[in-house]
């Protein structure tokens, strides 16, 4: 450890904020409160500050965040926005130390998301021990009030000097360039130490359940009556998620200029507590009361994240009860009162066990591609066939889907139609029902779209082969399923008995009308189309009914039937219902979901079925690893 | 071709079209995808030939009426521009009292009878007599959102408003919310898309850019309450631009 006089101390802020190509971001006032800002000089810099209103989070992944920039107005103008500035954060604390821990994980783990980690690699951080207490902290409960790494340096403000002590060489060589320092005395070692002991006594507010008993409490009180009535008075504002330094949730958005050419794909903070943040294109909002939003931030807090990445994603600094103006977002309150009054209801919220799905390119900038093929299939719905520039397979499994973009519209996720194959070729089914399902809708052979992916997993082919398939599409459904029903009809000996059932409105919404007529007079394949409702019976010759009608008819061995269902979110209870009165076992259904699946690589949180993420385990689900979750169905 | 756009105003004090012509020189990069045919603030000429309407002020009288409806038919996009067009804003407090109640007030015994410019009606949206398919909401207008919408307009998106509040914007902002410097502020259940323009500068939110539809009222009322804000205030603070808006 090095102790500098206070005055070496403000000549060392002021050698770095004197640096041209640094940007020195610290603590500093404003108006009551401390915020995190650049530093104009040393004497700004309020080190006895309690909290920030906005974490450092801020400076890593920044409110408003530019991450392509385009061109309209040429074929296919794409680049990263990338932020090159060195920069160092002074006065991290140590809670926020640990909040950028987790966050490194989310952003840097399975899928290294290249905008944070270019940030975060040009960012170093001076952190500094905790002086003074905000009312609502109570990170003495949780331990994080001091921390044992993730920093370059780590200040002790003792007034009549400053103790640091060098975290990594960059911080080490920060301090040997621009700072007088000499080596800490026994004494100022004793004074550092004798600070952090008392700290966790200092904090009034305690919590009375330990922070790793939190998903176990959570498990048993999901129906607990407190969700509801804290809901009654939430104002499902968002501040508790946007203040939150663990909340990392994001939403994107593109914009184009008035030129109409040079425009931006921008990422901007997004949270689950705001209605639209579950929201799909078919209009559903899967997480629509305030109670089920108001609940899920606790969960995946104290839960989920927890489940995933083995942290409980509460640091206790307080931000959210201070700035809730409902004083309802308090987890200390919430884990306290649950603690004491817990209900005997365990339920099972399981992550299922699958291997993630890898992506081998850079995550968040699509690939050139061209439409080869553009077939109206329905009013509403067209084929398209897509042809990446690179002249490669797009290297799918069937179930599998790609985030289609048309710069300055915006993207979204479309499951991909075709079974695999080495052809560059493959097929979207696209049904005109936002902006960029209805702009594409006005684009020709020839046009550019963007494509990232394949992303999710896919069916898993080898549990299924050697088994009786029985295919269970509803409406647009189809479009996923006819990936694996074509594959399972190309290789054909490797499966048994194939039933193929269908069901859409009317007959004028029948989709693949070439590949049905085919699969009706295959040998070996049984298909059953059924139309919801039909005014002119001359039209068509095939069952009037719902899906479920169709269930019955079919002869299913339980022991050796897999079925596979995908279709419209109110369709799967039903079907279930049935397959389960034919004796099917829950592990012999496969199913499909429909999320907002907006980043496609387990970051932005839309897609989020309890603590599942449908981009990264899904979207195909073996029925029985999510059965239990109360927001899957 | 590039879309003809004409600018209408009716009851308002038209500083939502100042707005635009604030956007100073990206009114030239406007100018260069649409075509003006009519900017009464801007430009001498009119023209009846155009694409899209943009619209400020609220409906108050039937002579109102007939005009707005001429240029619904003539325009294929008509766009709301400010909170008189998009909601009634300030001026539906007039709606308090009846026409002839206002209109003694205003005018004394002067005789207005079979005179079209003083016929008058209750106050109404843009929304409230022709279909809409654009909103700019805001009192005066957010020059960005205007931005924003008719680029989407040109680039053929839908503009969509934010559906969530104003907190979302005044909390990436960094701001001390304005509860704590012992103001009070409608920001929880206003409309978002001004960038919280009045609590960045330490003011409380009055709503301009209208209420979410998702209106947590009762949550917002006990709120305000525990700040000490009297019903009297609260109500005040509601009518302002969002008067007898069904919901609270």
């Amino acid at each position: 450890m090095r102790t500098l006089d206070p005055d070496a101390w403000k000549a060392f802020i002021d050698g770095l904020i004197k640096e041209p190509d640094l940007d020195v971001v610290g603590v500093k006032e404003k108006g009551r409160r401390f915020v995190f800002a650049p530093l104009e000089n040393a004497s700004e810099l309020r080190l006895d500050y309690d909290v920030t209103i906005l974490p450092p989070k801020k400076e890593l992944l920044p409110p408003n965040e530019d991450l392509l920039l385009f061109d309209i107005s040429k074929p296919f103008d794409v680049l990263a926005a990338h932020d090159e500035r060195k920069k160092v954060l002074v006065g991290v604390h140590p809670y926020d130390l640990v909040a950028i821990n987790m966050m490194d994980e989310v952003y840097l783990g399975t899928h290294v998301d290249e905008h944070y980690e270019k940030r975060r690699q040009n960012t170093l951080i001076i952190a500094s021990d905790i002086l003074n207490i905000p009312p609502k902290a109570f990170c003495g409960s949780l331990g994080t009030h001091t921390v044992e790494s993730g920093y370059d340096l780590l200040v002790t403000p003792l007034g009549d000097r400053y103790v640091v002590q060098e975290g990594t060489p960059a911080g080490t060589e920060l301090l040997e360039k621009y700072a007088e320092s000499r080596e800490s005395s026994a004494e100022d070692i004793a004074r550092v130490e004798k600070l952090r002991e008392e700290l966790p006594s200092r904090y009034e507010r305690k919590l009375h359940v330990d922070k790793y008993k939190w998903s176990e409490i959570l498990g048993e009180n999901y129906e607990h009556p407190l969700w509801e009535e804290n809901a009654r008075k939430c104002l499902t504002c968002g501040t508790c998620t946007l203040v939150c330094p663990t909340c990392v949730c994001y939403d994107v958005s593109d914009e184009v200029e008035l030129d109409l050419e040079r425009g931006k794909r921008t990422r901007t903070w997004d949270g689950c507590l705001l209605k639209e943040f579950t929201l799909v294109g078919s209009g559903e909002i899967f997480r629509e009361t305030p109670t089920n939003r108001y609940r899920h931030r606790y969960y995946r807090k104290g839960m989920y994240l927890p489940m995933r990445y083995g942290f409980v994603a509460c640091v206790g600094c307080g931000r959210c009860s201070t700035q809730c103006l409902a004083d309802i977002a308090d987890p200390l309150d919430v884990m306290n009162v649950l603690a004491s009054s817990s209900m005997d209801d365990p339920k099972r919220l399981p992550i299922p066990e699958v291997k993630v799905h890898g992506v081998k390119q850079q995550l968040l900038v699509p690939k050139a591609a061209d439409i080869t093929h553009k077939e109206q299939m329905t009013d509403i719905d067209t084929l398209y066939k897509i042809r990446l520039d690179s002249g490669e397979a797009l290297g799918h499994k069937p179930g599998q889907f790609v985030e289609l973009s048309i710069f300055g519209i915006g993207e979204a996720p479309i499951s991909i139609a075709s079974s695999p194959g080495p052809e560059p070729e493959f097929e979207l089914l696209v049904r005109k029902i936002g902006d960029v399902t209805s702009k594409l809708d006005t684009l020709n052979v020839g046009d550019k779209v963007g494509i990232r992916g394949p992303l999710g997993n896919g069916f898993n082919i080898e549990a299924l082969k050697g088994r009786n398939l029985l295919y269970i599409g509803g409406g647009f459904g189809l479009a996923p399923l006819r990936s694996l029903i074509n594959y399972s009809l190309e290789h054909r000996s490797d499966f048994k008995r194939i039933t193929v059932l269908y069901g859409c409105k009317d007959p004028s919404a029948l989709l693949f009308k070439n590949d049905i007529d085919c699969w009706g007079c295959m040998e070996g394949v049984e298909f059953k189309a059924t139309v919801d409702e039909c005014m002119d019976d001359d039209s068509w010759g095939g069952n009037i009914g719902v899906i479920t009608t169709l269930i019955p008819e079919v002869d299913i061995d339980p022991d050796t039937t897999m079925a596979i269902v995908v279709g419209p979110p109110v369709m799967y209870k039903y079907v279930i219902r049935e397959l389960k009165q034919k004796n099917l076992p829950d592990e012999n259904i496969i199913v499909s979901l429909e999320r907002r699946m907006k980043c496609g690589v387990g970051k932005c949180g839309h897609c989020q079925i309890n603590g599942v993420y449908v981009c990264l385990e899904g979207p195909v689900f073996n029925y029985a690893d999510i059965k239990d979750l109360p927001e899957a169905f | 071709m590039k879309p003809k756009v004409a600018f209408f105003d009716f009851s308002s004090c038209e500083g939502c079209q100042l707005q635009v012509v604030n956007l100073e020189e990206k009114v030239l990069d406007l100018v260069d995808i649409v075509e003006v045919v009519s900017f009464r603030e801007a430009m001498k000429e009119h023209s009846d030939n155009y694409d899209i309407a943009i619209i400020e002020g609220s409906i108050m009288r039937p002579m109102d009426e007939e005009r707005l409806k001429k240029i619904r038919h003539n325009a294929r996009i008509l766009v709301a521009l400010g909170a008189c067009a998009c909601i009634g804003g300030v001026n539906k407090l007039r709606n308090k009292w009846s026409v002839d109640d206002v209109k003694a007030e205003v005018y004394g015994n002067a005789d207005l009878d079979g005179n079209p410019y003083f016929d008058a009606l209750p106050t109404r949206a843009i929304d409230e007599v022709v279909a809409v398919d654009a909103y700019i909401p805001g009192c005066p207008i957010n020059k960005n959102e205007f931005s924003r919408v008719v680029t989407g307009l040109a680039v053929g998106r839908k503009p969509k408003l934010p559906t969530y509040p104003v907190c979302v914007e005044c909390k990436k902002n960094e701001n001390v919310c304005v509860f704590e410097m012992g103001q009070f502020c409608l920001g929880p259940i206003t409309r978002a898309g001004c960038d919280a323009i009045c609590p960045t500068n330490g003011e409380g939110c009055d709503g301009c850019r209208g209420f979410l539809e998702d209106l947590r009222v009762n949550a917002m009322k006990d709120v305000l309450r525990h700040y000490g804000v009297t019903m009297d205030q609260m109500m005040k603070r509601f009518n302002l631009y969002n008067y007898k808006r069904e919901g609270y």
